[in-house]
């Protein structure tokens, strides 16, 4: 592959005669590259500041949702600038409030079903598979999973379908329960009742929308019994130490952009808690933008395409796929 | 590998020579890939890019690119400059070697090698950056060049290479292990032989060894754990060969990640999470980038 013969010479050579017409074709070409995003570096302090205050984070390159997202409060509040913005996120005396407001908007139209497909494949292909071998070891045969911070019920009910997905496969002569819990007793409500309209519905197939819901009204399709008879829906306050540490014995915990709305000395007490609620080897999932950094170091991070995941395991235990 | 096999790859890798045509500017670059950045001569860059009229001509329409901010760049000269040496660098190698391997050897599709290349130079250099490793630039080199063994691969054992990748994609298995049963060898085997008859620096040809277990070399450099340490990020965050791997790991518990902790503390207290995070922003931008470079030119480029 040495191109010694054909070396051109090198300081005699001149440009080739077709560069000019390739420069000009070149001028005239579309590019894919995407426009960049110019913004004012107090996003960066803003990002930066929701990161420190409640471990969701936004990447450089994707800034441009936080700016959007910013702009719906700064119209509320009046401020004119990201500067003037940060100023109400910081100095203010309704800092918190605020930062909280932001964090809603941040958040909002999170939930759909069947939003995060590299959850579920990193179930599948990776965590399944070692608790399966793990649990089959010990004569084991039932899974628990805990959904805290359901919401409106899209998450666990996404959970519920795959799992009777892989009822006929992976984890055929297997149990599962599927506990989902919420403080908020209209969320809850809400996802007993299993009604749902286009949104929530965009990324389930038609077979799973045959298979698993029924005909409300005109707009909306309710799950069927099979489905909600999967789940347990209970209210629990993550900070209510009394029932968290009854809550044991958990394979798989989901807890998406719940945790940013606590304190960093709350936070740190209910990543505990579901530590001590996880098996050995079980994984704790939160929201893609979330991280425990700074909060927690006792859970592993252990990443899977597309996705990453806590693993209550000992170094180097954790993962399933050669490398 | 027997030692009768690695005998007569080392014979291959060097008549390879013989068999591929390769482009003109490539010995020339194969210089600058060799020198230290600080030497490489500008000039001499710009040289090479305005002999080969594609080449310039890709050039100019990256320095024109929304993507570095630049919209009226018109000679090679304020391209390269616009660019930066070390992007320029990597596309002329990458243009090059999609000239050195005719259509028909290609067994990855080219965009998905460059763009795993390319991720792994970038996802690699700023983890250097991020740790205070001495030689970012040489990260990035080392992150770029270490799947040579790939094209070594593609080129000279094509028919069952095309198997180890069917295999690998079918098993969703990482393609060294593939490579081992159906070859008795590794791309990092034969990469290293190219990067030694190339005679690219020592610890290139570590990185290309080494870039899938570290433990192979006597012992485990810097270069070689962040270049293994990208590679395995990059594939996680669908950067990989093209096709769906299986994987699950934990980066802390990598032998890589604990000999780099040793002689980079700065990594203990690095946040993996908002670094994996800052992939996935950065990763629309590698993608665009690769594709503007080596999608649409490809057919210019190979001709």
């Amino acid at each position: 592959m040495s191109a010694g013969r054909q070396e051109p010479h090198a300081g005699k050579q001149g440009p080739a005669k077709d560069t000019t017409m390739a420069i000009e074709a070149a001028k005239a070409m579309p590019t894919a590259i995407p426009e960049p995003v110019s913004s004012d570096p107090a996003y960066l302090k803003i990002r930066d500041l929701i990161y420190r205050m409640s471990g969701i984070y936004q990447p450089e390159e994707k800034l441009y949702l936080l700016v959007s997202r910013s702009a719906r409060r700064m119209s509320v509040v009046g401020a004119k600038t990201a500067s003037e913005y940060l100023e109400h996120l910081t100095l203010r005396g309704n800092r918190d409030a605020e930062l909280r407001l932001l964090l809603n908007e941040i958040t909002i139209g999170e939930t759909y079903m069947f939003r995060s497909p590299p959850h579920l494949e990193a179930l599948r292909n990776v965590i399944l598979p070692q608790i399966v071998q793990a649990k089959s070891a010990m004569g084991f045969k039932r899974l628990r999973f805990w959904n805290a911070g359901c919401s409106t019920g899209e998450e666990p009910y996404t959970l519920a379908m795959f799992l009777l997905e892989e009822s006929e496969k992976l984890l055929a002569g297997w149990s599962f329960d599927i506990l989902a819990t919420d403080l908020n007793d209209n969320s809850l409500e809400a996802a007993k009742a299993g009604i749902y309209g286009e949104y929530a519905l965009r990324n389930t197939s038609e077979l799973l929308r045959r298979k698993y819901f029924k005909v409300h009204d005109e707009k909306r399709l309710q799950v069927t019994d099979q489905l909600k008879s999967q789940i347990r829906f209970d209210r629990v306050n993550l900070s209510d130490d009394s029932k968290m540490v009854f809550l044991k014995g958990m394979d798989v915990i989901f807890c998406c952009n719940v945790l940013i709305y606590f304190d960093l000395a709350s936070k740190r007490r209910v990543v505990q808690h579901f530590y001590s609620n996880l098996l050995p080897n079980g994984y704790l999932f939160l929201g893609h933008a979330e991280s425990l950094f700074q909060v927690d170091d006792t859970f592993r991070l252990v990443h899977f395409p597309g996705a990453t995941a806590y693993c209550k395991a000992l170094a180097g235990a954790a993962g399933g796929g050669k490398k | 590998m027997t030692a009768q096999k690695l005998e007569k790859l080392q014979e291959q890798v060097k008549k390879l020579d013989s068999i591929s045509t390769a482009p003109v500017i490539l010995q020339p670059l194969l210089e600058i890939l060799r020198m230290p950045a600080e030497k490489i001569s500008f000039d001499k860059v710009v040289e090479l890019v305005s002999y080969d009229g594609a080449i310039a001509a890709q050039c100019l329409r990256m320095a024109n690119s929304p993507l570095f901010g630049c919209r009226e760049v018109e000679t090679v000269r304020a391209a390269v400059m616009a660019l930066g040496l070390q992007r320029v660098r990597s596309m002329l190698f990458g243009l090059c070697i999609n000239r050195v391997i005719p259509k028909d050897k290609w067994v990855f599709e080219p965009v998905a090698f460059w763009r795993h290349s390319l991720g792994c130079a970038l996802v690699t250099q700023r983890m250097a950056q991020r740790i205070g490793y001495a030689e970012p630039e040489k990260a990035y080199l080392g992150g770029l060049l270490h799947d040579l063994g790939i094209l070594v691969n593609s080129l000279l054992c094509t028919k069952d290479f095309r198997k180890c990748l069917q295999s690998a994609t079918e098993q969703r298995r990482a393609l060294h292990l593939c490579e081992e049963e159906i070859l008795g060898f590794t791309h990092c085997e034969s990469g290293k032989m190219l990067a030694e008859h190339w005679g690219l620096p020592r610890d290139l040809s570590d990185v290309a060894y080494g870039h899938h277990n570290v433990e192979l070399l006597p012992a485990p450099q810097p270069l070689v754990c962040l270049v293994h340490l990208g590679d395995l990020l990059c594939r996680v965050r669908y950067l990989g060969y093209g096709y769906d791997e299986i994987m699950g790991m934990e980066l802390g518990g990598e032998l890589a990640w604990q000999t780099l902790a040793k002689t980079h503390p700065a990594l203990a207290d690095m946040d993996l999470a908002r670094f994996t995070m800052d992939i996935d922003g950065a990763m629309e931008q590698i993608v665009a980038t690769v594709d503007a470079v080596f999608g649409t030119a490809q057919s210019a480029a190979s001709k």
